[in-house]
C-alpha cells in the first residue's frame, strides 16, 4: 500500500471506530434490549473508568470520591430534562426558574435538550470540581483518598438534604429515558479521545512525572497544582457526563445508587486493566463487566447466588498480589500504529 | 498482550455458553413468571425469605395439578441490589426467558428500576413487598402490590399508638431511606390529623450504628413522650432498641414491616420488650392464623427452618395471587391476566384477604400489629385503619 503515514496513522483508530460502529448498529437494528442494555452499561462504565484514570492513574492523586461527581450529573441533567407535569407532582417546591425549566428541544428528531442538559449538568460539576480541587489537590496519598472519599459523603448528605431539589431518600423517578447505545458510545469515544490526547500532551507527560517523582518534577519546572487540577476538572466533566447517561437510561434512582458500591465498582476496573493506560481502563471496563455477567448466569444455573462477587473478589486480589500494575500497567494498545510500518513511529 | 487476548476469548465464549437455551414459550408447555430478588446485597434479609416463598407456592401450585393444565416455572434472577443489573434483569426476563409475568422484589428502588422495561413489554407485574403506594402511578398500568401501602400500615400504628399509648409521640426517621421517609411522613400525617403532637420529630443516617445524639435530645425534653414512632430499616432497628433501652427510655417504641427480621430481638435482647410494629403478619407456629401455620410447616418441610418473616408469607402469596389470576383469565395473556387481577375479590391470602380494583393497583388489606414480649413477637392487634393519607 502506498498510504502517507499521516493516512496509516489515522488506519486504525477508524477501522476501530468502523467495527465498533458496526457491531453497534448491528445490536440496535437487532432490536435485543438486553444486549443494548449491556452494552450501555459498560459504555457508561469505560467512561467512569477512564475519567478516573485521569487522576488516579495519570497523576496518581487517588480519588474515591468521582462518583460524588457522578450523581451532581444525574440529579443535574434530570432536574434539566424532567417533563413538567412530573416536576410539578415530584419536585413542589422547586424555585421557580427551574421549576419552568424543561430541556425539551429537538432538532428534527434528535433530542438536542437531552445533550444540553448533559453539557450545562456537566460543565456546573467542573466548576465544583475545580473548587473542591483547587483545596484536596494539595493533598497528597491517603490524604487525598480520605478526603475525596469525604468528598462523596458530603454530597450523598446534600442530595438526601436537598429535599426540594432531589426528593431527598425518596426515588427520583420518571426521567425521560433518551439514553441509547449512540449516546453512550458518542460519548465514549469522545472520552477515550480527549483523555488519549492529554495523556500524550505536555499536560499528561506533566502528571506522570509529578506523579513519578514530585521533587524531581518540581526541580525541572512542573508544577504540582495545574496537571493534578486539569486531570480532577475534566475526570469530573466526564463522569458527570457518565451521571447524566446513567440517570436517563435507568430512569429512577436515589442517593445511594451513587455510593460506595458503585465506587469499589469502578475502581476495581481501574485496577485490573491497569492505572495510566487509556486502553487498560477499556480492557478493565470489558472484562469486569463480561465476566460479572457471565457469573451471573452461572450461578442462575448453579443456584449459587452470590458466587460472581466472590470469584471477582478472588481475581482482583490475584491481580493486586500478581500484576500489580494491573493487565496492561500503563502501556497501552496503540492504534495508531497499527498500520505503520516499523520505524516509522513518531 | 497474548494472556489479555486469550482471557477475552475465555469470558466471550463463556457469556456465549451461558446465553444458550431460552427459548420456549408459547401456549403450549410450562408458563414462565419472572421472579426478581435481591439474594445477595443489603435487601437480601427481606428477598431471600420472598423467593423462597414465591418457590414454594410454585411447587405447591405445580404439585397440585398447575394452572390450565400447565405447570409453572418459576424463574429466579439474583437482582443484587444493584440497579443496572435490576434493570437487565429485567430485559432478560423479557426477552430470554420470554416470560409472561413477573414478581418480586421487596423495595421501591428495585421496582422502579426493573418496571418501565416490564411496563414497556406490557407484562402483569406484582411487588411482593415494596410498599410505597406510589409505586403503580410511577410504573403504569401492568403494575401492581401485594402488600399494603405504606400509607395504610403508617396509619394503622398511628391509631393504634393513640389509642394506647398517648397523643404525646416522637417521631424518628432513617432519612437516608425512602421507605423509612415515607412511613414517617405518614404517620405524622395520620397522627397529628387525630389530635396528636409529636414532641420532637429527629432523624439519623441510614446505617448509622451510634443513636446517642438523637437519645440526648429525647432526654432533654421538657416533657417526655408517651411513646416513640421509629421509622427504621431491618438493619438499624437492634441497635436502635438496644441503645433506647439502654439510656433508660422505656415507653412503647412503634415502627412499620422494617422491624419484621429476626435481628430486632437477636441484637436487642430483653430490651426488645415493649416494641410494638405493624406488618403484613404473625409468622408464627402457635400464635398465628390456621394459613400461616400451614405455610410454617410446609416451609420448614422445605428450607429446614421457620420462615425468617412476613416477607416469606408475602412472596407465598404473591406468587399464589399471579397463579389465581391466570387461572380465572383463562389463558397467559397479559391483558386478560391484567384485568383479572383488577377483578381480584377478597382473595384468601395468608397475609389477610386481597381485593384490587382498576382504580386501585394497592391491595385493601388488614394490618398485623405485633407486640415483642418476652423477646418472642406475638400478636398485639388485627386492624384496618379508619382513614388513610393520600399517597
Amino acid at each position: 500500500m502506498s498510504l502517507t503515514p499521516d493516512l496509516r496513522r489515522a488506519a486504525g483508530p477508524l477501522a476501530a471506530i468502523l467495527g465498533l460502529a458496526l457491531a453497534l448498529t448491528i445490536v440496535q437494528v437487532s432490536g435485543l434490549a438486553f444486549w443494548q442494555g449491556l452494552l450501555i452499561n459498560l459504555g457508561i462504565f469505560l467512561i467512569l473508568v477512564v475519567s478516573l484514570n485521569l487522576s488516579n492513574g495519570f497523576t496518581g492523586v487517588f480519588s474515591l470520591g468521582h462518583v460524588g461527581f457522578m450523581a451532581l450529573g444525574a440529579y443535574g441533567s434530570a432536574l434539566l430534562t424532567l417533563p413538567l407535569r412530573e416536576k410539578h407532582d415530584y419536585l413542589p417546591k422547586l424555585p421557580a426558574w427551574l421549576a419552568g425549566l424543561h430541556f425539551d428541544f429537538h432538532l428534527g428528531a434528535f433530542p438536542l435538550g437531552f445533550l444540553a442538559a448533559t453539557i450545562v449538568a456537566a460543565v456546573v460539576v467542573s466548576l465544583v470540581a475545580l473548587l473542591v480541587g483547587l483545596v484536596l489537590m494539595r493533598l497528597s496519598g491517603h490524604f487525598v483518598a480520605v478526603a475525596t472519599l469525604g468528598f462523596l459523603v458530603i454530597v450523598r448528605v446534600v442530595l438526601i438534604n436537598a429535599d426540594d431539589l432531589t426528593r431527598g431518600s425518596r426515588t427520583f423517578s420518571n426521567v425521560t429515558a433518551y439514553t441509547d447505545l449512540g449516546w453512550v458510545w458518542a460519548w465514549a469515544l469522545v472520552t477515550l479521545y480527549v483523555v488519549w490526547r492529554i495523556k500524550r500532551s505536555q499536560f499528561g507527560r506533566a502528571m506522570f512525572a509529578q506523579r513519578e517523582d514530585r521533587w524531581a518534577a518540581q526541580s525541572i519546572g512542573i508544577a504540582l497544582m495545574p496537571p493534578r487540577l486539569l486531570a480532577f476538572v475534566v475526570g469530573a466533566f466526564f463522569t458527570a457526563v457518565a451521571g447524566s447517561l446513567y440517570a436517563h437510561f435507568i430512569t429512577s434512582f436515589s442517593p445511594n445508587a451513587f455510593y460506595f458500591d458503585l465506587t469499589f465498582r469502578v475502581i476495581t476496573m481501574l485496577v485490573v486493566g491497569g492505572m495510566g493506560s487509556v486502553s487498560g481502563s477499556v480492557i478493565g471496563a470489558v472484562l469486569v463487566i463480561g465476566l460479572a455477567e457471565a457469573l451471573r448466569r452461572i450461578e442462575d444455573v448453579t443456584l449459587l447466588y452470590g458466587l460472581s462477587q466472590i470469584i471477582l473478589a478472588v481475581i482482583f486480589i490475584l491481580i493486586i498480589i500478581f500484576r500489580r500494575e494491573g493487565l496492561l500497567g500503563q502501556r497501552e494498545i496503540a492504534l495508531d500504529r497499527l498500520f505503520m510500518k516499523g520505524g516509522e513511529a513518531e | 498482550m497474548k494472556r489479555t487476548l486469550f482471557a477475552f476469548v475465555v469470558i466471550a465464549s463463556l457469556v456465549l455458553a451461558a446465553c444458550g437455551g431460552g427459548g420456549g414459550g408459547g401456549a403450549t408447555g410450562p408458563i414462565k413468571i419472572g421472579g426478581g430478588f435481591a439474594l445477595t446485597g443489603d435487601e437480601s434479609a427481606l428477598d431471600l425469605p420472598a423467593a423462597n416463598g414465591a418457590k414454594l407456592a410454585a411447587k405447591e401450585i405445580n404439585a397440585a395439578g398447575g394452572v390450565l393444565g400447565r405447570q409453572i416455572d418459576l424463574i429466579v434472577h439474583d437482582i443484587q441490589y444493584k440497579m443496572d443489573v435490576t434493570a437487565q434483569v429485567a430485559k432478560q426476563f423479557v426477552e430470554h426467558d420470554k416470560v409472561v409475568a413477573v414478581i418480586g422484589f421487596t423495595d421501591t428502588d428495585s421496582v422502579l428500576a426493573a418496571g418501565p422495561t416490564i411496563q414497556k413489554a406490557g407484562l402483569p407485574f406484582i411487588t411482593a413487598g415494596a410498599t410505597s403506594p406510589k409505586i403503580p402511578t410511577q410504573v403504569g398500568d401492568m403494575m401492581f402490590l401485594a402488600c399494603f401501602g405504606d400509607n395504610v400500615q403508617a396509619a394503622a400504628g398511628a391509631e393504634y399508638s393513640f389509642k394506647n399509648f398517648g397523643k404525646n409521640a416522637y417521631l424518628l426517621w432513617d432519612k437516608g431511606v425512602e421507605y423509612t421517609t415515607l412511613l414517617g411522613g405518614y404517620f405524622k400525617s395520620r397522627f397529628t390529623e387525630l389530635g396528636g403532637t409529636l414532641v420532637l420529630e429527629d432523624s439519623y443516617d441510614d446505617k448509622a450504628t451510634d443513636f446517642s445524639a438523637q437519645i440526648a435530645k429525647v432526654k432533654a425534653l421538657p416533657q417526655q413522650p408517651d411513646f416513640y414512632y421509629i421509622a427504621a430499616m431491618p438493619y438499624n432497628i437492634g441497635p436502635v432498641v438496644k441503645q433506647f433501652r439502654d439510656a433508660g427510655l422505656n415507653g412503647p417504641i412503634v415502627g412499620g414491616d422494617g422491624y419484621d427480621t429476626p435481628d430486632l430481638v437477636s441484637v436487642a435482647g430483653p430490651a426488645s420488650a415493649n416494641v410494638f410494629f405493624t406488618t403484613h403478619a404473625l409468622i408464627d407456629a402457635t400464635g398465628g392464623t390456621e394459613g400461616i401455620k400451614k405455610f410454617i410447616a410446609a416451609y420448614n418441610k422445605e428450607y429446614g427452618h421457620d420462615p425468617e418473616n412476613a416477607f416469606a408469607a408475602l412472596g407465598y402469596d404473591t406468587m399464589y395471587l399471579m397463579a389465581d389470576a391466570i387461572k380465572r383469565a383463562g389463558s397467559t395473556d397479559a391483558a386478560a391476566v391484567k384485568k383479572a387481577l383488577e377483578e381480584t375479590n377478597k382473595y384468601p391470602g395468608i397475609t389477610g384477604s386481597i381485593t384490587l380494583t382498576a382504580q386501585s393497583h394497592v391491595p385493601q388489606k388488614g394490618v398485623t400489629i405485633i407486640a415483642v414480649k418476652d423477646q418472642k413477637f406475638t400478636l398485639g392487634a388485627e386492624v384496618v385503619p379508619d382513614k388513610v393519607p393520600a399517597p
